[in-house]
C-alpha cells in the first residue's frame, strides 16, 4: 500500500496529464460518433434495405481487434490523437447506431399514426415525440459506445496519443502492479464519471443539452490547442519503442541535437510495436527513430544475415534499408541488445560456467524456462543453440517474459533467454553467458532516418554519432535498472551519461 | 363538410374500399360501421390522409383533399385513435397543447383553451394537466384524447373505435358524455366503430360498410324500420343478440348472495364476458343495483333456450 502511494504521489503530475489527455480523446470521439451516428441511425430508418447493410458494415468494423485497427490508422493517417480519435470512433459507431436505429424503429406505430394523425411535420414529429421515446435506448447505446471507447483508448497510447494507457502500458512492461492501477483506476473512474454525465444530458431538452455539449467541446478544444500555440521553433521528432532502453536512448538524441543545434526534438517513446514506428517513419509522422540491426534485418527488409560479426550486419542492413525505403541507420552504439542465455550468478560460480559451451558439463541439471518465442526460432532461438552447441537439455518450459525472472528466483527453473540489456538481469543479478560460436545475430541500436530527411537536416548528424561505439551492455543494464526498477527520469539517466562520458563538449 | 365521390382504395387487386360515395353535413354525427375488414377505417383514414386512396374525391369544405397542404389540413380535422395514443413522455397538457402550437398560438391562449377543455369533458386542470398519461385511467386518457382532437377547435373530427379499448362501463359513461358534448360544440364528426348498439346511440346517420362496399346509410330508425337487404337485417340482428348484457339473465328469483366465493361479473358487462367465466367457475356474482346477485351455468342456459324459442 504504502509503495502504491509512493508511487502514485511520484507520479501525480504525469497522471493528471494523461487524465486529460484521455478526457480529451475520449470526449471528442464519442461526440463524433454520436454525431455521425444518431442522425444516420434516424435516416437509416427510412430506409430498411439499406439499414441492414450499413449495420453489418459497422459491426464487421467493430470486429476489428482494436489493435490492428489502430495500427492500420498508421499508413493513413500517421501516429497520434488524430488517428487514435477516427479508430475510436470508427469502434464506437455500431452500439450508437444500431440503438438508435432500433429506438426511433420500435416507437408503438399508434404514436406514429398520432403524430401524422394531427398534423406534426416530419421534423417535429422526430424531435417531439420519436426522438424523446427512443431517447432511453439510444442514450444506453452511446453509454455502451461510450465504455468502449474509455477502455479502447488506453491502447491509444500505442500510436502516441497519449493517455492512461502510458501509465498501463508502462506498468506492463516495468511488471509495475501499482503503475498499471494507477492508470486503470482512473479510467474505471472515468467511466462512472461519463456515465453520470451522459444521464445528466439525458434528461435536459434539448437546448440546454447541446449548450452543455458545446460548452465541453470548446473547453476541451482550447485545453489541446494551447500547447499547440506555445510550441515554436524548429522541431523534429524522434520515435521509441515502449521500454526504458528507448526512452533513455532518444532522450540521449533530444539532449545531443539541442545541444549543438537550434532544433527542438519531441522524444515520442513508448510507442507500440516496430511497424507502428516504421509505419511511421515512411508517411513522415515522426523523423526519426531508434531501431535496431537485427530487427531490420528480419523484420522490415526480410533477409537473413550474410554474416554474425556485428560490423557486417549493420553494413547489410544499411545498405537494403537504402535500396528498398530510401532510409539510412547512423553509427550504430557499442551494446548488443540480442538475445543470449542468462543464468543466476551463484549459480554459474557454482558450476563455473563462462560459455553456453560450458553448459555441456552439467546438461542433466539444467531446467531451462524460455518464451514462446525464443522456444521457436530456428535461426536464432533455442533450437540453433541445441544444433551448435550439441546441447540436450530435459524439455524446456515456455512462459511469459516477466515470469522467467520469478520462476529462476524460486528455483524452478536455472536458465533462461533475457535480452542482453534486461535491467532485470541487474536487479535478480545474473549473469549472460558468452555465445563463442555467434549464434545470436547482432541487435544493435542507432538513429534511423530518410535518407532525404539527413539531407535536408545533415547538422544532426554530426552530434548523433558522438554516440556510435559508446554504452556498453552493462553500463545500458545499469541505465535501464535505473529507469525500470529505481523509477529515475530517463531523460536524467541520460543526461548524466552524457555529461559523463564528456559528450556534450 | 365532407363528401365522398366514387372513392375506391385498393391494394394490390384487393379493393379495400370500392366506389364509395357519400356526404356527411355540417355538426352531423356520421358513423361508419361493419365487421372488421370492411373498410370502414381506410375509409375514415383517407379522409386526413393517412392512408391514399386511388380513384375519385374526396371533398373537405368543397376542396378535394388532395389540394390542402396535408398537414395544414391535419390541423383542421381532430383525430381520436383507438389506442388512444397520448405521447406518454409529455405531460397531459403538453399533450393537448400541440396543434395550438403547430397553428402557432400564444402561450397564453394555449393555456386557456387546455383548462376550459379540460374543464369540458369532466378533468380538473389543476390536478391533471402536469401530471403525465401513464398516471390516468384509460377512461380518462381518451377523455384527453378526445381534447387533444378539439384543441384548436376545428370543425371536423374523425373518431377510429375510440372507445373499444375500454371497459363496458367507463365506455357508456364516455358515449354520454360525448353525446352531451356534441350537443355543445356541434361538430362534424366521423366515428367508427363495430358495435351497433354503439352507432345506434350516438349517430345521426349510419353507414354500414361489408366487404368495401357501402350496403345502406340512413339514420338509425331507417336501418330498424328499413333495412335494405338481408346482410343489414342479420348485421343488425346478430349485434342485437350479442348485445344481451348480464343483468338480462338476473331475474329476482335469483340468489343474493356475498360475493367473497364467486367472481364478479358487472350487470352491463355482455354476456359473452360472462361466458368465459362459465367455462372455468359454475356460479357467478352479478353486481346489480340490488346488491349482489347469484347466476349460474344452467340458469343462463335456461334462459337462452328460451329466447330462441321466442323468436323461432
Amino acid at each position: 500500500m504504502t509503495t502504491f502511494l509512493e508511487t502514485l504521489n511520484s507520479r501525480k503530475g504525469e497522471l493528471l496529464a494523461t487524465l486529460i489527455e484521455h478526457i480529451q480523446i475520449s470526449f471528442i470521439a464519442l461526440l463524433i460518433a454520436a454525431v455521425i451516428g444518431i442522425p444516420l441511425g434516424v435516416i437509416l430508418t427510412k430506409t430498411k434495405r439499406t439499414a441492414e447493410i450499413v449495420i453489418n458494415v459497422a459491426a464487421v468494423l467493430q470486429t476489428i481487434p482494436s489493435l490492428a485497427l489502430l495500427g492500420l490508422m498508421i499508413p493513413l493517417f500517421g501516429i497520434g490523437v488524430v488517428p487514435a480519435i477516427i479508430a475510436l470512433v470508427i469502434y464506437a459507431l455500431l452500439p450508437i447506431l444500431r440503438n438508435t436505429y432500433t429506438g426511433i424503429a420500435e416507437v408503438d406505430s399508434s404514436l406514429v399514426e398520432a403524430a401524422r394523425g394531427i398534423g406534426m411535420k416530419p421534423m417535429r414529429r422526430l424531435l417531439k415525440v420519436e426522438m424523446p421515446i427512443a431517447m432511453p435506448v439510444i442514450m444506453a447505446g452511446v453509454r455502451t459506445a461510450m465504455v468502449l471507447i474509455i477502455g479502447t483508448a488506453t491502447l491509444a497510447a500505442l500510436i502516441g496519443a497519449g493517455g492512461l494507457g502510458d501509465l498501463i502500458l508502462l506498468g506492463i512492461d516495468r511488471n509495475n502492479t501499482h503503475l498499471i492501477l494507477i492508470g486503470a483506476i482512473p479510467a474505471a473512474l472515468l467511466a462512472i464519471l461519463f456515465d453520470v454525465v451522459l444521464r445528466v444530458i439525458q434528461n435536459l431538452s434539448y437546448k440546454k443539452a447541446i449548450t452543455l455539449v458545446g460548452t465541453i467541446f470548446i473547453v476541451i478544444l482550447l485545453v489541446a490547442v494551447a500547447p499547440l500555440l506555445t510550441n515554436r521553433g524548429d522541431s523534429m521528432t524522434i520515435a521509441g519503442k515502449l521500454g526504458a532502453e528507448p526512452s533513455i536512448i532518444t532522450n540521449m538524441y533530444k539532449i545531443l541535437i539541442e545541444v549543438e543545434t537550434d532544433y527542438n526534438v519531441k522524444v515520442e517513446d513508448g510507442l507500440g510495436k516496430t511497424s507502428f514506428l516504421f509505419n511511421a517513419l515512411e508517411s513522415d509522422d515522426i523523423d526519426g527513430y531508434l531501431e535496431f540491426t537485427g530487427t531490420v534485418l528480419g523484420e522490415l527488409v526480410n533477409m537473413p544475415p550474410e554474416s554474425n560479426e556485428a560490423d557486417k550486419v549493420y553494413e547489410q542492413a544499411n545498405a537494403a534499408l537504402d535500396e528498398q525505403f530510401g532510409m539510412t541507420m547512423l553509427e550504430p552504439m557499442a551494446f548488443n541488445n540480442t538475445y543470449t542465455l542468462a543464468v543466476k550468478r551463484d549459480f554459474a560460480e557454482e558450476h563455473g560456467l563462462e560459455t553456453i559451451g560450458d553448459l555441456r558439463k552439467i546438461e542433466d541439471i539444467v531446467k531451462p524456462g524460455f518464451t514462446m518465442e525464443f522456444n521457436d526460432r530456428t535461426e536464432d532461438g533455442y533450437p540453433a543453440i541445441r544444433e551448435t552447441y550439441n546441447l540436450n537439455f530435459s524439455d524446456a518450459v515456455t512462459m511469459e517474459p516477466q515470469l522467467r525472472y520469478q520462476a529462476i528466483e524460486t528455483g524452478d527453473i536455472n536458465l533462461m533467454d533475457a535480452y542482453a540489456t534486461d535491467a532485470e538481469l541487474r536487479e535478480y543479478d545474473m549473469v549472460i553467458l558468452e555465445d563463442t560460436e555467434a549464434v545470436f545475430p547482432p541487435y544493435q541500436g542507432a538513429p534511423m532516418f530518410k535518407q532525404e530527411f539527413l539531407d535536408e537536416h545533415p547538422e544532426i548528424v554530426e552530434p548523433l554519432n558522438k554516440l556510435a561505439g559508446m554504452i556498453t551492455d552493462e553500463e545500458m543494464q545499469d541505465m535501464n535498472y535505473r529507469v525500470s526498477v529505481e523509477d529515475e527520469s530517463p531523460y536524467d539517466v541520460a543526461e548524466e551519461y552524457l555529461e559523463e562520458n564528456n559528450l556534450l563538449e | 363538410m365532407i363528401e365522398f365521390k366514387n372513392v375506391t382504395k385498393r391494394y394490390g387487386s384487393k379493393t379495400a374500399v370500392g366506389d364509395a360515395s357519400f356526404d356527411v353535413e355540417e355538426g352531423e354525427f356520421f358513423v361508419l360501421i361493419g365487421p372488421s375488414g370492411s373498410g370502414k377505417t381506410t375509409t375514415l383514414k383517407m379522409i386526413n390522409r393517412l392512408i391514399p386512396l386511388t380513384e375519385g374525391y374526396i371533398y373537405f369544405k368543397d376542396k378535394p383533399v388532395s389540394d390542402y397542404e396535408v398537414y395544414e389540413m391535419r390541423w383542421d380535422i381532430g383525430y381520436v385513435l383507438q389506442q388512444i395514443a397520448l405521447f406518454p413522455h409529455m405531460t397531459i397538457g403538453e399533450n393537448i397543447a400541440q396543434v395550438p402550437q403547430m397553428k402557432k398560438w400564444k402561450e397564453k391562449d394555449i393555456d386557456n383553451r387546455i383548462d376550459e377543455l379540460m374543464t369540458m369533458v369532466g378533468l380538473d386542470p389543476d390536478t391533471y394537466k402536469n401530471r403525465k398519461p401513464g398516471e390516468l385511467s384509460g377512461g380518462q386518457q381518451q377523455r384527453v384524447g378526445v381534447v387533444r382532437a378539439l384543441a384548436a377547435d376545428p370543425p371536423v373530427i374523425l373518431m377510429d373505435e375510440p372507445f373499444s379499448a375500454l371497459d363496458p362501463i367507463t365506455r357508456e359513461s364516455l358515449q354520454d358524455d360525448l353525446i352531451s358534448l356534441q350537443k355543445e360544440i356541434r361538430k362534424t364528426i366521423v366515428f367508427v366503430t363495430h358495435d351497433i348498439k354503439e352507432a345506434m346511440k350516438l349517430g345521426d346517420r349510419i353507414c354500414l360498410f361489408n366487404e368495401g362496399r357501402i350496403e345502406q346509410i340512413g339514420t338509425p330508425e331507417e336501418f330498424l324500420t328499413h333495412p335494405k337487404n338481408d346482410f343489414v337485417k342479420e348485421f343488425i340482428g346478430s349485434n342485437k343478440d350479442k348485445s344481451i348484457t348480464v343483468g338480462e339473465f338476473v331475474s329476482m328469483n335469483s340468489g343474493s348472495a356475498e360475493h367473497g366465493n364467486y367472481p364478479l361479473v358487472d350487470e352491463d358487462a355482455m354476456i359473452e364476458e360472462a361466458f368465459k367465466i362459465f367455462a372455468e367457475h359454475d356460479t357467478v356474482a352479478v353486481i346489480t343495483d340490488a346488491g349482489y346477485k347469484l347466476l349460474n351455468r344452467q340458469d343462463v342456459f335456461r334462459h337462452l333456450s328460451e329466447k330462441r324459442g321466442d323468436s323461432a
